[in-house]
């Protein structure tokens, strides 16, 4: 008799090879990968030609015998802040999309009372789903992710350091867990739904507050979002008198942030966007600070991941005791 | 005929709870468009009245009020990313549904065992749709009538009447491009659920994508209604600003500020940027005819 671990590979490998010859999925990973390319050659064509500037006035700065030059300001990895966006919003997406069709696949072709009928767990089951799905998710994020180098380094003329690539990969596992909640959404609201696609529906609707109108919100209530250019700059205040006046709406800005925390998606992008040096407040600090300072959204990550995680084996569960059939 | 499956396609979804979920849906985005412009706008003009006390205190003259020149409708400038967002989305799904639903039910195999020209079916389909689409919208328009009235405590005067109901009508057409999105991609693919990803990717793609490439807007700046320009002069962007016009997302927004007043350019301008939406719109409509004079109703239900 296969052994527990045995039977979680076999249905991990069965859950990998089935969602890659599924056309729907391809069709997502080709728009992902398109658009990561393309958003880091717009933005490395542009870095290319500044760092040209910056090295030629360098190289002049030398010529006339002047030895410290300010350093570059640019940040090789905030190129990526394109890429990491789309991963936020389409991957997501794709996350959803791979547990519906975990769950709509085996409905359809009539295989849970199947494996109901055999040794299987329901944690078994669960586990060998989210395993391979999750060796899907790390295919689709690693393929993105060498997109991403490779295009800092042929575009961009500049290659990633060692540091820079611990802190990349470090957005990457992050963009990892995060498809994989999604992943778990989309499974368990599709289990407990008696139609497959209303199921996709409701998780698609919970995508779109998540993903987009709760960041939407946040993102509009922002006082220095409301004009073009940023409205502290139009009021010509610095960042001093900026803090001075915002301390005076102290609870505005609470209700604000908590909206935005509330969303799982600003969760990761904030850690993404300061692993890639995207936001300058965060340029300065080790990885060690930068772990310490993004903690929290480190653990509501996590949070999210482990809780849709326990859902997701008692929607299982729940599947194997009451199996359905093809779906209708 | 044409009436009967008309009338026929709107009580359908109005049993199946689509038309009051769309309307509650977007009566509830409109209210938070109204609360967020107001909230906004109160918050903006305190945090104005704090700078120029602070700039008088260190003896600096006060810079002018952003807000001053402010129009009215821009309480609701939010709207014009909802409907995009949201608005879409529940439109591509009542695409869906018109077709697929006669599909898995087998009414459309009883149908056309009647007198019942594929044309006509789907004129009914086009025109029942339609009519949820500008049910929800009016009742939207309406909610945006009460929002301005509450929050400026003062009724839009007529030309402002007159810019909303042009919004909404722009709208309407703009929601119609996802409802034909919806029903195309049934029509070219087999299951329900993969007519409906295929849509969503259609509408990530006009959304987010090509916004970034006409016009190197990241994805998420295209949640904002107020975007900082962005430096078009790099060779790539040289080459595909020429396809902008055609990216019916921005044309949607762009012309949706100039009638709202909130960017400069008369309502006219505003007019000839919904030309591509049209055309869109139209083209979708023809291909959705054509899918449905060749597609077998002949099947049996299919699965989700």
């Amino acid at each position: 008799m296969a052994s527990a671990a045995a039977r979680v590979a076999t249905l991990a490998r069965h859950e990998y090879r089935a969602a890659v010859r599924s056309r729907v999925l391809l069709a997502l990973l080709v728009i992902v990968v398109i658009t990561t390319t393309a958003s880091v050659y717009v933005a490395a064509v542009d870095y290319a030609s500044q760092l040209a500037d910056y090295r030629a006035y360098v190289a002049a700065a030398n010529a006339n015998g002047i030895q410290q030059v300010a350093p570059s300001p640019l940040q090789l990895l905030s190129l990526l802040r394109g890429a990491m966006e789309y991963l936020e919003i389409i991957g997501a997406i794709i996350g959803i999309t791979l547990g519906y069709l975990s769950i709509a696949r085996e409905r359809s072709s009539g295989t849970l009372p199947l494996l109901a009928s055999r040794p299987v767990s329901s944690t078994e089951l669960a586990a060998g789903s989210a395993l391979g799905a999750l060796a899907l998710i790390t295919t689709l994020v690693a393929v993105t992710a060498a997109v991403a180098v490779l295009s800092l380094g042929i575009i961009g003329n500049d290659w990633v350091s060692g540091e820079q690539a611990l802190k990349l990969g470090l957005a990457y596992v992050a963009s990892i867990v995060y498809l994989g909640t999604f992943y778990c959404l989309g499974a368990i609201l599709t289990a407990r739904s008696r139609v497959a696609a209303n199921g996709l529906m409701l998780a698609l609707g919970i995508w779109l507050v998540v993903v987009l109108v709760l960041p939407q919100i946040g993102d509009t209530l922002d006082p220095d979002n409301q004009v073009p250019g940023g409205l502290f700059s139009a009021l010509t205040l610095d960042k001093p008198q900026e803090d001075l006046v915002l301390s005076h709406f102290s609870t505005y800005e609470t209700i604000r942030t908590n909206i935005e925390t509330a969303s799982l998606a600003k969760h990761y992008e904030r850690f993404a966007f300061a692993m890639t040096d995207v936001k300058e407040k965060y340029r300065g600090l080790t990885l060690g600070q930068l772990l310490h300072v993004k903690r929290s959204d480190i653990e509501w990550m996590l949070l999210y991941a482990f809780a849709l995680g326990v859902a997701l084996v008692r929607s299982f569960r729940r599947q194997l005791v009451n199996p359905r059939g093809a779906d209708s | 005929m044409i009436a009967t499956i008309a009338a026929h396609q709107f009580r359908s979804l109005r049993r199946r709870r689509v038309l009051s979920a769309f309307g509650a849906i977007m009566i509830a985005v409109t209210v938070l468009a109204g609360v967020i412009g107001w909230s906004s706008h109160r918050t903006i003009a305190r945090v104005y009245n704090e700078a120029v006390v602070l700039l008088g205190a260190d003896g600096g003259a006060a810079p002018p009020n952003p807000f001053e020149l402010k129009p009215t409708l821009s309480l609701l400038s939010n709207m014009a990313i909802y409907v995009p967002l949201i608005g879409a989305l529940l439109a591509l799904i009542v695409g869906n549904l018109s077709i697929a639903d006669d599909q898995s039910s087998g009414i459309g195999r009883l149908i056309f065992s009647r007198q019942v020209s594929r044309s006509s079916y789907f004129l009914g389909k086009l025109l029942g749709t339609t009519a949820v689409v500008a049910v929800v919208l009016a009742a939207s328009l309406f909610v945006s009538i009460v929002a301005l009235l509450v929050a400026n405590e003062t009724a839009p005067d007529v030309g402002d009447l007159s810019r909303l109901v042009l919004f909404y009508a722009v709208s309407w057409l703009y929601l119609m491009v996802f409802v034909l999105i919806g029903m195309v991609t049934v029509l070219c693919t087999e299951r329900r659920s993969l007519a409906l990803l295929s849509a969503i990717g259609v509408w990530l793609v006009i959304t987010f994508a090509v916004p970034q490439f006409t016009s190197g807007l990241r994805p998420t700046a295209s949640l904002n209604p107020v975007t900082d320009p962005v430096s078009t002069t790099q060779t790539f962007f040289r080459i595909t600003s020429h396809a902008r016009p055609f990216s019916v997302s921005e044309q949607y927004k762009h012309a949706s500020a100039q009638i709202l007043d909130t960017a400069s350019g008369s309502a006219a301008n505003a007019l000839v940027r919904i030309l591509p939406i049209a055309g869109l719109a139209v083209s979708l409509a023809l291909a959705a005819f054509w899918l449905v004079g060749r597609h077998d109703y002949s099947r049996s239900t299919s699965s989700g």
